[in-house]
């Protein structure tokens, strides 16, 4: 299933919130509407969190995670640290590392068993995520941009990637990946599908002004619910034609 | 509310204080006052700066290599809150805290101590120097020239002192 959420105001959902397997971390806002959809999803199967690293709230950008663990920025206050681990399962290890590159959630893009990350990322804190989130890890870019967090949207079950990446680098992710990836945008064409959107292996939010076909698109290749993937040819295919060519 | 060391000085930053500089490889510089930025600035080393705790560890002059200093440490792998645990913590760094202060003391006592080498190569040296005051002087007059023969051996003579 595909929802769509703001948070106050902004589209950009993949930013204030980071969703996973086993928990969800959410930034702190001045209203609880962000949240409060959250947890009506799934505060019954993982937890939701409110969560902030070194007093940001763009904790979607700055942490990397999967169900075995997160990885937070060295920016991250000691009373962060241990909120976030409180909050935790216990089966959840956590980590801060020491990177030059603070924004985790940029540099890696990551689902339960292989991670692709930036080329300049330091090869300590390769072995970090390789050790804590058990992931196997791929220096690689998406669409000839180094910031691969931001632009694609992993899970377990598929992948979407920004809507220039051409068919050949698709493949090649997608053999390092093994799932499917497709190429695509959301909120309404937005080429930061990482940013907006955050995906786990039964459910996917993303902002407010994600079309409908957009949202097929996600939740077929994601197949989540009960868009499957052959679903955009055969029951999509009219209100795609509708949309487009009335 | 984390308490820094600063870089220089190595003395703690409380908030508010100080100030910060960011080298471009991301290493950051935390510095207690500006007389520990300017002398930074001044690329001066703080291991050849006498007025450091870095130089007076590097020196010697305190105690620097311990187990007690393995306990303060930045940690990246936090811990569940457990209330036994943190009670069982702030118990025992209290302790350490005592522990480690009696052996700095220990190391600044045996610091100040004479070296043992030293002290002997004095205590020779004033033996040659005033064996003629406890020489008896009719002995001393008798003898005359035989006493330059008696300073040459003071090894003997400081038992009989």
């Amino acid at each position: 299933m595909a929802v769509r959420v703001q948070f106050e105001n902004s589209n950009e959902v993949g930013v204030f919130s980071k969703l996973t397997n086993a928990y969800c971390l959410v930034g702190i806002g001045a209203s609880e509407n962000f949240y409060s959809a959250f947890e009506g999803e799934l505060a019954d199967v993982i937890p939701v969190v409110h969560a902030s690293v070194a007093g940001c709230r763009i904790i979607g950008r700055l942490c990397v995670g999967n169900r075995h663990g997160l990885i937070v920025p060295s920016t991250t206050t000691d009373q962060e640290l241990q909120h976030i681990r409180n909050s935790l399962p216990d089966s959840v290890k956590m980590q801060r590392v020491e990177e030059r590159l603070s924004a985790l959630g940029n540099v890696v893009a990551c689902n339960d068993y292989v991670a692709l990350v930036h080329p300049d990322l330091d090869r300590e804190t390769e072995e970090i995520l390789a050790d804590v989130l058990k992931v196997e890890v791929f220096h690689q870019t998406v669409a000839g941009n180094v910031l691969v967090g931001t632009n694609c949207a992993l899970s377990n079950r598929g992948g979407l990637l920004h809507p220039r990446t051409s068919i050949e680098d698709q493949d090649e992710l997608s053999s390092l990946l093994q799932v499917p990836l497709v190429a695509g945008t959301v909120n309404r064409g937005s080429d930061v599908v990482g940013a907006g959107m955050v995906v786990n292996d039964w459910i996917a939010f993303c902002g407010l002004d994600t079309t409908s076909t957009e949202l097929s698109v996600i939740e077929s290749v994601f197949k989540l619910g009960e868009g499957q993937p052959s679903a955009i040819a055969t029951t999509m295919r009219s209100t795609l034609f509708e949309r487009y060519f009335k | 509310m984390r308490l820094e060391k600063c870089y220089f000085c190595s003395t703690t930053i409380y908030p508010g204080h100080g100030i910060v500089f960011v080298r471009n490889d991301c290493k950051m510089f935390r510095f207690c006052r500006s007389k520990c930025h300017k002398n930074f600035k001044m690329r001066r080393n703080p291991r050849r700066t006498k007025w450091t705790k870095a130089f007076r560890k590097a020196a010697g002059k305190e105690l620097a290599i311990d187990t007690t200093f393995e306990f303060e440490k930045k940690r990246h792998v936090p811990v569940k809150y457990n209330r036994e645990l943190w009670s069982k913590t702030v118990k025992a760094m209290k302790r350490i805290e005592e522990i480690r202060s009696k052996r700095q003391n220990l190391h600044i006592k045996n610091r100040l101590k004479p070296d043992p080498q030293l002290r002997k190569e004095l205590d020779l040296k004033e033996v040659k120097q005033g064996i003629t005051l406890i020489t008896p002087p009719v002995e001393k007059k008798r003898l005359g020239r035989k006493i330059p023969q008696v300073m040459q051996e003071p090894e003997s003579m400081e038992t009989g002192e």
